[in-house]
């Protein structure tokens, strides 16, 4: 049967499309339908089309971030320093506007520089001087977050976002469609373009799934690592230029609250947390749902207490649910 | 046997792993108060009887006798109960505790429920007296130990269990000299004291020295019993061949005499005490075997090779060209164009979550690709190409590799380097547990590729390949070159004489004859 026969061909292009719909991604879109649902008992503005555009744009600032995580959890690493690569985006690229029309010029890609070298920092470490992802990358969240209370002294930096960036994260270029959920869409498009069409991604799974059998054939192993948390900074910090534009000025601890939602969407999403599986789409998804969980949570009024206890609750089942798939499927 | 009733006795044992048989029908009668040898090829069942008898897996079927009374055990901790006990040839002792936390690591003194460490420490001494190793301090690390003094503490551990059969596997392989006859004097006082010792090694002398019976395993059974003493080495290693010949080998192409510099060349490879100056060379259209018992070397110095291994000495040369590989990418790169077909597809060949395209592309990705970006239809092309060469049965290629059956996933993990057209392939026991109709289709491919004027090294832990597909074997012992074989030389006889490092003509005179 080295031959594949036409019937054959037709018989494996259905169990393609099969196969490729992930029953993860497809829970997870099917969640989303069943919290609007749940939402529009509350309030009958939950199906309008102002608030889905209006979640959709709060969406963007998570599936920005949650995108570089999903990178780097492919890979089968976790990064935990994107609180702080957030804020330090956030906070640089406004400190860059301080400095004259060439540092507003500059200040978008400033941010996102700075987010590169955080995580080129974090891949250094974990590809080069094998250190547990986890530490490395808790330790530069650290200094990222020493760094900026030195430079902001503890206090609400003064400096505000420059216009290009306030028109990125709250501008219309279509009318009706928020700039954000533009930006998330070439973000989105970029991602999947990396994953599915070039060597990097091909190596970004192997190495998720098997860095040993990608070692020995002949991947750098190292250099997609480096390049692969780099990646998740600038992201990271380009979440936080977002934000910044958003609310026109970067704040202390502004992306604490990004950790665990960016995790858990991919993790939602159906990317599987030891690394080498997943699709954009499943992120995609988890981001929606994760920011509709957020909204649903304070329309009942529920307390930011409550709400963290519940993302964690959800993501254990989540975990539970995904973690029994068969390694081999 | 002139006791009534053996302290021991198993009969008719099988197991299976998947396809393949490990025991067939085995058969073994252990009396206490002796040493009994156990021989047996690599593969030949060995391990999977020490394993049965120990607990660590459950027979398909059969039956085991403890002083005639049927037992079976459900857990290595249901063994040491009934007083089998094993030392196993992988160390298991862990590294960041002491030696008497690893002595009654099983099962510790207990005092009000916490571990009372003035008995432990008691118990330690006493143990590792009886291992004649009372010169371990019971408080120190294992980890600061000599591998030696490990063993011995290892031996120790065993003996603290109050074992009535001990079982040795291999147990002296990480042993100096004067440690090896120290373990002995100990094994023999143990024999006086009524215990019933299994003692599995490839030293042939060391059998001839110590056991009192000796039994000989082939193909996963029993094929004789006999007391020390009464066989010839020459006669036992005709018991462990005992196979006849299958004709599954295509022809070998006789070796075209060139001018040209071999492929590949090595001179005076070293790493760490695994590999010992290592000197050779192989020339386009070659298939070199690697020989010798299992764990000499074979697999570090195709590593070596590969540019796996960290700080190899040494020097390689391409095509006459001293060249420095110090990774797998530079080793498959276009001016080198290596290949390395890796021990365990499951873990070091394949992606096995992954597609069958994606496995199949993955060691070739810039051959198919152009600044990064995949060609679709390149890749697609270099894949059925592929599929077709190799004749992978898959029901079409986006479907996960590890859904292909343990043959069809290694035909990928060859494929996937025949994409990158090698010029020098190596291979490490690439049929290890795939079924005899792709072991055929592997060693025709072989050939072929030899006689297209690939240069291939091959390890394999099956004399008879070594014997059906190589031009020449190289015997490696202990991690240097025992010993060359060409052409007719290469025999099994010779291959096991060389692997147990026993000189082949002296063979007739090493007598097995009891110490």
């Amino acid at each position: 049967m080295s031959e594949i026969s036409s019937s054959g061909r037709q018989r494996s292009n259905r169990q393609a499309l099969w196969r490729r719909i992930d029953p993860a991604v497809a829970t997870a879109f099917g969640c989303i339908v069943l919290l609007l649902l749940v939402g529009s008992i509350y309030s009958p503005n939950f199906l309008h089309l102002d608030y889905l555009l209006l979640q959709l744009k709060v969406a963007s600032f998570l599936g920005v971030i949650a995108t570089g995580a999903m990178l780097v959890i492919l890979l089968g690493q976790i990064d935990l320093s994107s609180p702080w690569t957030i804020t330090t985006g956030a906070m640089m690229a406004c400190a860059a506007a301080a400095y004259g029309p060439v540092g507003v010029a500059l200040a978008i890609p400033f941010g996102i520089l700075c987010g590169v070298a955080i995580g080129i920092v974090n891949g250094i470490g974990v590809a080069y001087l094998r250190i547990p992802a986890m530490i490395v990358t808790l330790a530069t969240n650290a200094v990222a977050q020493g760094l900026m209370v030195v430079y902001t002294g503890g206090f609400s930096p003064q400096d505000e976002a420059t216009e290009a960036m306030r028109y990125i994260a709250t501008g219309f270029l279509i009318p009706g469609v928020p700039n954000a959920v533009l930006v998330w869409a070439v973000v989105g498009a970029g991602a999947v373009f990396l994953l599915t069409r070039t060597t990097f991604g091909r190596a970004v799974y192997g190495i998720g799934n098997s860095e040993r059998a990608a070692y020995l054939s002949g991947i750098d192993t190292r250099h997609i690592l480096v390049i692969a948390f780099a990646i998740a900074g600038g992201l990271a910090a380009f979440g936080g230029v977002l934000l910044a534009g958003y609310s026109s000025k970067a704040a202390q601890s502004m992306g604490d609250v990004y950790l665990l939602p960016a995790i858990a969407a991919v993790v939602l999403g159906g990317t599987s947390i030891l690394g080498g599986r997943g699709s954009y789409l499943g992120t995609v998804a988890g981001a929606i749902l994760i920011t509709l969980l957020q909204s649903i949570l304070s329309v009942m009024q529920i307390p930011e207490a409550g709400r963290q206890v519940i993302y964690g609750v959800v993501i254990v089942i989540m975990l539970l649910l995904y973690g029994r798939a068969p390694a081999s499927r | 046997m002139s006791r009534a009733v053996p302290l021991f006795r198993m009969e008719g044992v099988s197991k299976r792993y998947g396809g393949v048989r490990a025991l067939d029908g085995a058969e073994l009668t252990v009396n206490a108060g002796q040493i009994h040898g156990i021989l047996g090829e690599n593969g030949a069942g060995k391990s999977t009887l020490i394993k049965i008898m120990s607990g660590v897996v459950e027979p398909d079927a059969g039956r085991m006798m403890l002083d005639g009374k049927e037992i079976s055990f459900a857990s290595p901790a249901a063994a040491n109960d009934a007083g089998i006990v094993c030392v196993f040839q992988e160390l298991s002792l862990i590294p960041h505790l002491s030696v008497a936390d690893n002595i009654v690591i099983s099962n510790p003194p207990k005092r009000f429920g916490m571990i009372d460490r003035r008995k432990q420490r008691a118990i330690a001494k006493e143990a590792l007296a009886r291992a004649g190793a009372a010169d371990i301090h019971p408080q120190a690390l294992v980890k600061d130990l000599p591998l030696s003094r490990r063993q011995m503490v290892e031996i120790a551990k065993a003996l603290a269990r109050k074992p009535r059969i001990l079982i040795l596997d291999e147990a002296t392989s990480a042993l100096t000299a004067s440690d090896v006859s120290k373990v002995f004097s100990v094994l023999k006082r143990l024999r006086e004291e009524g215990l019933a010792l299994l003692y599995i090694s490839h030293r042939m002398h060391e059998i001839a020295e110590l056991a009192d019976m000796c039994t000989v395993f082939r193909n996963g059974s029993n094929v004789a019993s006999f007391a020390t003493g009464t066989k010839s080495g020459n006669e036992i290693v005709e018991m462990m061949i005992g196979r006849e010949y299958s004709n599954v080998f295509p022809a070998k192409t006789p070796p075209v005499l060139s001018e040209k510099p071999p492929v590949v060349e090595c001179r005076h490879l070293a790493w760490t005490d695994q590999l010992r100056d290592i000197s050779f060379s192989v020339r386009a259209g070659e298939v070199i075997g690697l020989g010798g018992l299992d764990g000499q070397g074979q697999r570090e110095l195709l590593l070596a090779l590969f540019g796996v291994l960290r700080g190899v000495s040494g020097q390689v040369l391409i095509e006459g060209q001293p060249v420095g590989i110090g990774s797998p990418r530079q080793a498959k790169r276009g001016e080198i164009g290596m290949a390395l077909i890796p021990e365990d597809r499951k873990t070091e060949g394949l992606l096995l979550p992954m597609s069958v395209r994606d496995n199949l592309s993955f060691a070739a990705l810039d051959r198919v690709s152009r600044g990064g970006i995949i060609d679709g239809t390149a890749e697609k092309s270099h894949i059925d190409e592929m599929i077709r060469l190799l004749a992978i049965k898959t029901a079409g290629t986006d479907i996960p590799a590890g859904a292909l059956s343990g043959g069809n996933q290694q035909k990928i993990v060859i494929a996937k380097w025949l994409m990158n057209r090698p010029r020098i392939i190596l291979l490490n026991d690439p049929t290890r547990g795939i079924d005899v109709g792709t072991k055929q289709e592997i060693y025709q491919l072989l050939r072929k590729l030899a006689d297209e004027g690939a240069a291939i090294v091959f390890y394999s832990t099956d004399y008879d390949e070594l014997i059906g597909c190589c031009d020449r074997v190289l015997v490696m012992y202990d991690g240097g070159i025992h010993r060359e074989l060409a052409g007719e030389e290469i025999t099994e006889h010779a291959l096991i004489a060389s692997a147990l490092n026993v000189e082949e003509a002296s063979v007739d005179r090493t007598r097995v004859a009891g110490a």
